[in-house]
């Protein structure tokens, strides 16, 4: 659990640290569109590039405007600080608004100071809807970050060697499933904090480590005894979170977060990659598709079925249904699921927070304090 | 909501308004005074229109005659779609469809009434919606939301890829009111065989939708004839451009509005030359004399706006600027990219333009997706700022030919997309040397910032910068 | 005799309140201090004095609001919000929908007819819409926060304020004095704008009748008359006691149900 939780929050943690020691390269990444695998095949370890630990958003703030989510202001802040330095590219995407304009805010940072901005920098296009035009477009999309990179780091991604990356990260989507079993289980053995840090650290770590580790704990945790028992089961949900301290802030004495649909936790392993065919047109295909985050528009109704589906699987007593400020697509969906899942029988609690050092703890423990007594009342009423 | 909101439909109150005032012109000049006194909210909307002569009149008209179809339409026997103003319509009038434009809508409200749109604003939030959205769709689409608007068949836009939180209004609409749902999406490059094939597949699929859920074939001639009158429409909007490079420019201040509102509503359709044509009337007859638009005959200044206008009731923003001889040189929303409209040939983007093609349903086809992917927002702030035929080249091409002073940006606090790149614009614009003010105040809603407060900082910028 | 007591915390106030059996025994509302343990212990300190008690005559001892959890001499820690709940329902017995406007958050909550807490929602984060933000404004004009409600009923064309942001409206305040807008159109300003943001959270969960407004701001008249008219429906006025006590009133209650009920 160790090495997992500190890939989880340590920026450059040991492994990077060993990684590049090696002479190994780094290319980071701000949203689950971009497809690891590309990277891996390429002998180049994908990192997502994260937002913890900034304390101030001053570099932030100097390029972004002031109604902006705080999470790419505090990821432009590290980048301003040096922190990401040991990044040798990154790929910036459309996630949003906010997160594409990274792009434009990390290259004037990067002018006023040079260093700042890693050599290989590649804005990577990626369509709001699936169709077969759309990922016939993304499957270009793919080629065209394929050959930047095998151009920039003068190497060649084959397509056997990307098969074979396929495999490796499919077979840490199983060991990942399998964990959720354990996860979501009546009395489960390990808790939501912890669950986040294990599921996050598979994307700031090299792959075979992360798979090896996962091997490990997954065995464990099938002859565990220890059992966290008697308390409120919680789903969380929306805007992206890279902070595990947010999930001991929600769980705090009286909850565990049994199950979440967040793109930094267990939406990376909901499907598979096809191991048949063209790679890069099943890399698009997997990508594209089964991301289920509020960018895709018009897909409302499929999210909504994958909450139910997780909420039923997981016997949650609540939804915890939280967004960044700014976050308009998380926290405009929240209020349709939140509307939706009520009506279901299924309590809801809204949070809107600002991303970043957890100052607005004591606010944010007093709702959630708030919905476990209501969680308990209805309990007890029923 | 306030329960007295509840009682009325509020596009046939909007409708019944505008529908007045295009008759008060009707009456003698006593009963055109008296009638003033009764409006104190949308007066200076009234005074100023109607004051710019028969194309201020036609402009009133065309309101009332969108709002009526907007209120008439399901009647008629017209199917109706929520959409957005930087849609072209051609394709909805082609197929006989009603487009109900948010934003438009929203600016008639915050035009008119006393209160604005506030009410359907808050309502979003109650319903869920999150109150950082933009408040141009925010604005209108609560009065849908809350059952207060015209029946609607389907919802259609074209912002994903250019503006998160428009194509999530529209989404969350659908998926609140549980309507069919379209969106046109916009890969990062205007230009280039890629995303040109991506914008036609696209289009394609969208002529699907509208006849799935129209029942209607789209009707090739019909298009065509739209398609015509459009470029009729480029045609005279290029003239316009060309006039307002003279000095003094000949244009009153609130022309560019007109050109735009009378777009947006009526593109491809005869009202909107109509309108055109009485605006390019009266402006060739101002450049004929040498005569400045501006009311008080002198022209001080020379603004363009980078983005979109302030739009608090009674239009101040262009009173204020035509108090103060500050002619208006255009925004981001007025531009036509039609490959034979004056800016194009001077700075050779035709690449970055469209051109009209009406010879069969292929060439109709990549008009219509061409000129669309070419609307205003929609063409410039997809990709990043500085890439090319993007927000700062156009920004600064059009400072550059108009000749102006300074640039405004003002926009509203929803607008993630602009919000994250406009310093790094204001500082490429300054360094080009055009001072440039951002206004931080919200288009449509004034409990962000009043308009007294606007007005001083604006005031106080021009004359920091000495440039009164 | 079996006393109970509850105590609240909030950041401008600090409430306790001592009942025995459904009679206020004793209750205290004083300035909140910099640590919200020490205001706790002041303001128990002084609610037993007055009564002429001492913490052994308490049977049981509720803690809500700020820095509930460091309280030292409670029993049980319990949310404001369903202390808030509790008290107004006790206020009001036919309350379903309680508003409650407090010094950093305002909250609503809608209630069951056994009290219990059936939804609930509370402002994110910005000061704007608090009790710290009428607080603010009444500096700004001039006048004690406690007469914004009777000066606001005298104006006749209220503006329209920045209310998005409470340093905003600040700004915009200042602005209107400075084009010698009428004080009470300034102040009627500021209450409708704080009436307006709470409207929106309240109609979030669906108002139910009765309606009834805890805390603070429950006091300004100003601001209850705004609500009323932007919900549209008549907010019931608490006579029994003071409405801020409301969630000191709960704590105290919740402390009661645990002595009835034998669980120690």
């Amino acid at each position: 659990m160790k090495e997992f939780m500190e890939a989880a929050t340590v920026l450059n943690n040991r492994r990077v640290g060993e990684w590049k020691a090696q002479g190994g390269r780094v290319v980071g990444y701000t949203c689950s569109y971009v497809p690891d695998e590309l990277f891996h095949a390429a002998g180049i370890l994908p990192y997502r590039i994260r937002g913890i630990g900034a304390s101030e958003t001053t570099i932030g703030d100097t390029y972004f405007g002031p109604f902006i989510c705080s999470l790419p202001k505090c990821m432009l802040q590290l980048a301003g600080e040096g922190k990401f330095d040991f990044l040798d590219g990154a790929i910036i995407t459309p996630g949003c608004d906010s997160m594409r304009r990274l792009d434009e805010c990390w290259r004037k940072a990067g002018d006023d100071n040079p260093g700042v901005l890693p050599k290989f920098f590649f804005h990577f296009g990626v369509p709001h809807k699936y169709s077969d035009y759309t990922i016939a477009w993304f499957t270009v999309e793919i080629q065209r970050l394929k050959a930047a990179v095998e151009g920039h780091f003068g190497v060649v991604i084959t397509d056997e060697k990307l098969a074979a990356s396929i495999r490796l990260f499919n077979r840490g989507r199983d060991l990942l499933e399998a964990f959720d079993a354990f996860r979501t289980a009546e009395d489960p053995p390990i808790g939501g904090a912890d669950a986040l840090a294990v599921i996050m650290a598979g994307t700031t770590m090299p792959r075979e480590r992360y798979t090896e580790l996962l091997e490990g704990l997954v065995g464990g945790l099938g002859r565990s005894a220890s059992r966290i028992t008697g308390k409120a089961r919680l789903m969380l949900v929306g805007s992206a979170n890279d902070d595990v301290e947010l999930v001991c802030a929600i769980e705090g004495a009286s909850a565990i977060v049994v199950a979440d649909n967040l793109c930094f936790g267990s939406r990376f392993h909901a499907d598979r990659v096809s191991e048949d065919g063209d790679p890069i047109e099943a890399l698009a295909r997997r990508y594209l598709a089964k991301n289920e985050c509020p960018r895709v528009y018009g897909e409302y109704k499929a999210r909504l079925a994958t909450l139910r589906h997780k909420a039923e699987q997981a016997r949650v007593d609540g939804v915890v249904l939280q967004n960044i400020r700014f976050c308009d697509l998380h926290g405009s969906e929240n209020g349709l699921f939140e509307r939706d899942l009520e009506a279901a029988g299924i309590p809801c609690i809204r949070l809107e927070r600002e991303y970043g050092p957890l100052v607005e703890t004591g606010r944010m423990k007093m709702r959630i304090d708030a919905f476990i007594e209501r969680i308990r009342q209805r309990r007890k009423t029923a | 909501m306030r329960p007295e909101t509840r009682e009325y439909q509020f596009d046939w109150m909007l409708w019944s308004c505008f529908s007045a005032a295009s008759k008060l012109n009707a009456g003698t000049p006593k009963e055109y005074r008296r009638m003033l006194e009764y409006i104190p909210s949308f007066r200076g909307v009234v005074e100023t229109v109607l004051d710019a002569g028969e194309p201020g009149q036609r402009f009133i008209e065309i309101c009332a005659t969108y709002l009526d179809n907007v209120i008439n339409a399901k009647s008629r026997g017209q199917k109706t779609a929520i959409t957005t103003f930087c849609f072209s319509p051609a394709i909805f009038y082609a197929m006989d469809i009603m487009p109900i434009c948010l934003e438009v809508i929203s600016v008639m409200m915050t035009f008119t009434y006393k209160r604005g749109t506030t009410e359907f604003l808050d309502y979003c939030n109650e319903a869920g919606y999150t109150e950082t959205s933009c408040s141009s769709q925010r604005g209108s689409i609560g009065a849908y939301l809350a059952g207060l608007g015209a029946e609607i068949d389907m919802i259609v836009t074209d912002t994903p890829g250019v503006c998160d939180t428009n194509a999530n209004a529209f989404a969350f609409a659908a998926a609140y009111l549980d309507k069919p749902f379209f969106q046109l999406d916009m890969p990062p490059d205007l230009t280039g065989e890629r995303s040109n094939e991506y914008h036609r597949a696209d289009y394609t699929a969208l002529i699907s939708f509208l006849e799935q859920h129209s029942g209607k074939r789209l009707d090739l001639e019909r298009l065509r004839e739209k398609l015509i009158e459009v470029q009729k429409q480029d045609e005279m909007i290029a003239e316009l451009e060309e006039l307002a490079r003279m000095v003094p420019n000949p244009l009153p201040v609130v022309y560019n509005f007109m050109v735009y509102a009378s777009r947006f509503l009526f593109a491809g359709m005869p009202e909107c030359t109509r309108t055109l044509e009485s605006l390019l009337a009266l402006a060739r007859q101002n450049a004929a004399e040498g005569k400045s638009g501006i009311s008080g005959g002198a022209e001080r200044l020379r603004s363009y706006f980078c983005y979109i206008d302030h739009y608090v009731q009674n239009l101040k923003l262009w009173q204020m600027l035509d108090a103060n001889g500050i002619c208006y040189q255009g925004n981001i929303l007025s531009r036509s990219w039609a490959s034979n409209a004056p800016h194009v040939r001077e700075f050779g983007t035709q690449e970055a333009a469209y051109t009209l093609d009406t010879a069969n349903l292929d060439g109709l086809i990549d008009t219509m997706a061409m000129l669309n992917s070419r609307m205003p927002m929609i063409k410039s702030i997809r990709g990043p700022y500085d890439a090319p035929n993007m927000w700062l080249q156009d920004t600064l091409s059009l400072a550059t030919m108009y000749n102006v002073d300074f640039i405004v940006y003002n926009g509203t606090p929803g607008c993630r997309n602009t919000w994250g790149m406009v310093k790094l614009l204001a500082r490429d614009t300054e360094k080009a040397g055009f001072p440039t003010f951002i206004m931080y105040a919200d288009a449509f809603d004034e409990r962000v910032q009043s308009w007294e407060t606007t007005r001083d900082r604006f005031m106080e910028f021009l004359n920091v910068r000495r440039l009164l | 005799m079996t006393c109970v007591a509850g105590c609240d915390v909030g950041s401008l106030t600090s409430k306790a309140v001592i009942m025995d059996g459904d009679r206020i025994v004793q209750s205290v509302i004083m300035k909140s201090k910099a640590k919200p343990w020490e205001s706790a212990d002041e303001v128990m300190r002084q609610a037993l004095e007055k009564a002429g008690m001492s913490m052994g005559d308490l049977a049981y001892c509720v803690g809500t609001g700020y820095g509930r959890d460091k309280m030292t001499f409670i029993n049980e820690a319990v949310s404001e919000i369903a202390c808030h709940g509790k008290g107004a329902q006790w206020l009001v017995p036919t309350a379903r929908t309680v508003i409650d406007i407090g010094g950093q958050d305002c909250k609503a909550v809608k209630l069951d007819d056994a009290g219990n807490m059936v939804k609930f929602i509370t402002n994110d984060k910005c000061a704007s819409g608090t009790g710290r933000f009428l607080e603010v404004m009444a500096k700004v004009l001039g006048v004690e926060l406690a007469d914004l409600g009777a000066l606001s009923a005298k104006s006749k064309s209220p503006v329209t304020l920045a209310s998005a942001c409470t340093v905003w409206a600040q700004a915009d305040v200042i602005q209107h004095l400075n084009d010698t807008v009428p004080l009470e159109d300034i102040a009627a300003g500021v209450n409708a704008a704080m009436a307006s943001r709470m409207a929106v959270l309240a109609n979030n969960i669906g108002v139910a009748r009765d309606v009834c407004m805890t805390g603070g701001v429950a006091k300004n008249e100003g601001v209850v008359a705004s609500l009323e008219k932007a919900l549209g429906v008549r907010i019931k006025r608490i006579r029994k006691s003071d409405p801020q006590l409301a969630g000191a009133i709960g704590a105290a209650l919740f402390a009661k149900e645990k002595v009835d009920g034998g669980m120690r």
